[in-house]
């Protein structure tokens, strides 16, 4: 699978520059990549795309091809897969549908033996593509290039990684994998290769229906990265849904969850969820029960409180120790407890005592750090300082809340580039930090 | 789809070792009062088929059954509802007592053999109050299982209710996660309910499905 995430050559059979094509969505985004990699186009109704050279068939080429990328109608594409045999390639995606989707598994089937027999594995068919990050390759037809990060996103949706991407802008990731119909490979496959697979520390998977339920549940069984899934067709009408999209059996939610409790892998309801939870899982360390919360505004402490206690989360009582520290640095603030209220006019000399007292206490294994915009509030500053105080205790992970819109946004910025997630909501700071909790 | 039959649930029943309370098939009123009497008022009478319907859609089960004379009219108001349907026979069965629960087994077509575990009765039909694994599971796990009810307090002992034998219920859902692996004919199993008291479990309703 080396050669598919890290060719040395692409060839693109189907490229084009007519406009709003698969063909040259594709095109433009394997020559983004050119510095690292050799790109060839193929296309023989065509003498040039993009400025570039096109070849009229594969075996045209000279040079050796690692990965073909295969984006023409599907009648053609058996044809294709014979060239690409004929060139010794490497591995191949096939990005166009109507195949198994569409009722149409004799020609898939074809397509697999003939794969299989000449050992060359095989994404798709009716994929979006890949996109690895790490190594400036964008084989897919997605309209930007992620930044690059420890999250391996693999769908089973290609379009709801063009949301994905695009809503999860300070997010970065390992790996994009549209799996397709897994005609050769599978799902479980890719959890193997990204098992080791050192640019990548969290599994993040959209599925609506598995091939195998025992295989995934043994293969992830023996992962000890955290794998967060989402799983669609939970309703009758989704599982209609399911199976004219991807034509899988998308099967019996309440048996789903249970599966997934037994395979240590975290299952989230929704996108959001599964981009908060993949964020605080990749960028902050796994802790154990008992949480700090620091806040400027007493509402959404309050609320916080209560997400933790809904959800079963401890919040340790300060020590007299914790409670000494502060009431050195914090003598305006009379209640020194936890949730700790270091009222609305804090200015961040008060939140960076508060937070490092916080973190000194043994029993505190985390905090979420809430900050309102009030008229006083300097919220780059307390980034600064959150970001700061992390390095100092790089073992409890922090999760922030600065919750507001245009006035805390360079402050969330910056927090996300040094790695520290924030959510606008305390509810999500809340169930992100307990997916951290390895008993969670 | 097909019930197994009587003898057949009988013995797989025992090949696996899950206790079930004391039941003998009868076509004959005679000789079932003869066993009813053997095993001591009071008993239940209970309609035995191989083809599916729902068992109190055709009065076909009769609980608290407390001497002869009952009997004899339970026997008699049986046979007349069930007149002209295909059934093996009336099961005789001795009552127990204790909470209901409830504990089945079923093939996902992702997962394979799934087992379930509810409170039975209305719990399980209305509230859903159910817990599921995919098999097999070990002690830990059918534990869990257990706890894992929102209800499990019932069979703990809340408000001074008996405490009920938990181990006896753990016992009869590794016996199933063994029966999943191995009977692959078997394609779902209802006990629905397990008597389970202080002393032990008994599964009283039993549809297997091969």
């Amino acid at each position: 699978m080396k050669n598919i995430f890290n060719p040395k050559s692409v060839a693109l059979i189907g490229a084009s520059e007519e406009k709003n094509t698969v063909g040259l969505g594709i095109s433009k985004n394997l020559l983004e990549g050119s510095q690292e990699r050799k790109v060839f186009f193929v296309n023989p109704n065509r003498d040039i795309v993009l400025g570039l050279n096109c070849f009229s068939k594969i075996t045209d080429i000279q040079d050796k091809i690692d990965l073909a990328v295969i984006a023409i109608p599907a009648k053609f594409v058996k044809e294709a897969v014979l060239s690409c045999v004929e060139k010794k390639v490497k591995g191949i995606i096939i990005i166009s549908g109507g195949f198994k989707e569409e009722g149409n598994e004799k020609e898939e089937e074809e397509i697999r033996e003939i794969v299989r027999k000449n050992k060359i594995p095989l994404i798709g068919p009716n994929c979006l593509g890949i996109i690895n990050p790490c190594a400036n390759l964008n084989a897919s037809f997605a309209p930007i290039t992620p930044k690059k990060g420890s999250i391996a996103f693999l769908s089973q949706s290609g379009a709801l990684i063009d949301s994905v991407i695009d809503m999860a802008e300070n997010i970065g990731f390992s790996k994009i994998v549209s799996y397709g119909n897994e005609s050769d490979l599978e799902l479980v496959d890719f959890l193997n290769y990204f098992k080791d697979d050192k640019e990548t520390k969290v599994i993040s998977i959209y599925v609506e229906g598995l091939k195998d339920g025992r295989k995934f549940m043994e293969v992830a069984k023996g992962i000890s990265k955290p794998i967060v899934l989402i799983k669609a067709g939970r309703s009758d009408k989704g599982i209609r849904a399911a199976e004219s999209h991807t034509g899988s059996l998308a099967g019996d939610y309440s048996v789903y969850k249970s599966a997934m409790k037994q395979s240590g892998v975290i299952l989230v309801e929704t996108i959001e969820e599964l981009l908060d939870t993949s964020k605080a899982l990749a960028w902050q360390p796994r802790c154990e029960d008992g949480i700090g919360i620091v806040t400027n505004g007493g509402g959404l402490g309050v609320l916080t409180a209560d997400y933790c206690f809904q959800l079963g989360i401890d919040l340790p009582e300060l020590e007299k120790g914790t409670v000494s520290f502060l009431d050195k640095k914090l003598k305006k603030v009379v209640n020194k407890s936890n949730p700790l209220d270091v009222i609305g006019d804090a200015m961040p000399e008060r939140y960076e005592a508060a937070i490092e007292a916080m973190l000194l206490q043994k029993n505190i294994k985390g905090l979420i750090i809430i900050s309102t915009p009030q008229i006083m509030t300097d919220h780059d500053k307390n980034a600064k300082i959150i970001v700061r105080l992390k390095k100092k205790y790089p073992t409890k992970p922090i999760m922030c809340c600065f919750v507001g819109g245009k006035l805390v946004s360079s402050a969330v910025k910056h927090l996300e580039e040094n790695n520290i997630p924030n959510y606008f909501e305390p509810m999500r700071a809340v169930k992100s930090i307990k997916s951290l909790m390895k008993h969670g | 789809m097909n019930i197994l039959s009587f003898k057949e649930t009988e013995l797989i029943l025992s090949k696996y070792k899950i206790p079930f309370c004391k039941t003998e098939i009868f076509n004959s009123k005679e000789k079932a009062l003869l066993f009813a009497q053997r095993i001591g008022f009071p008993v239940a009478l209970k309609v035995h088929a191989q083809k599916v319907f729902h068992k109190s859609e055709i009065k076909g089960v009769k609980v608290g059954i407390e001497n002869e004379e009952q009997f004899n009219l339970a026997w008699d108001e049986m046979m007349e509802s069930i007149e002209g349907k295909n059934i093996e026979g009336l099961l005789v069965q001795e009552m127990a007592y204790g909470n209901e629960v409830a504990i089945g087994m079923k093939r996902d077509k992702q997962f394979g053999p799934v087992l379930m575990f509810g409170l039975g009765g209305i719990f399980i039909e209305i509230i859903k109050d159910v817990s599921f694994r995919v098999a097999p599971i070990n002690k830990n796990e059918a534990l869990e299982m257990i706890k894992e009810l929102k209800s499990f307090k019932i069979l703990d002992g809340a408000r001074g209710k008996e405490k009920v034998n938990i181990n006896s219920l753990v016992d009869i859902l590794i016996s199933l996660s063994n029966l999943s692996m191995k009977e692959e004919r078997i394609e779902a199993i209802d006990f629905n309910p397990i008597m389970v008291n202080r002393d032990r479990a008994c599964v009283a309703d039993f549809r297997i499905i091969s």
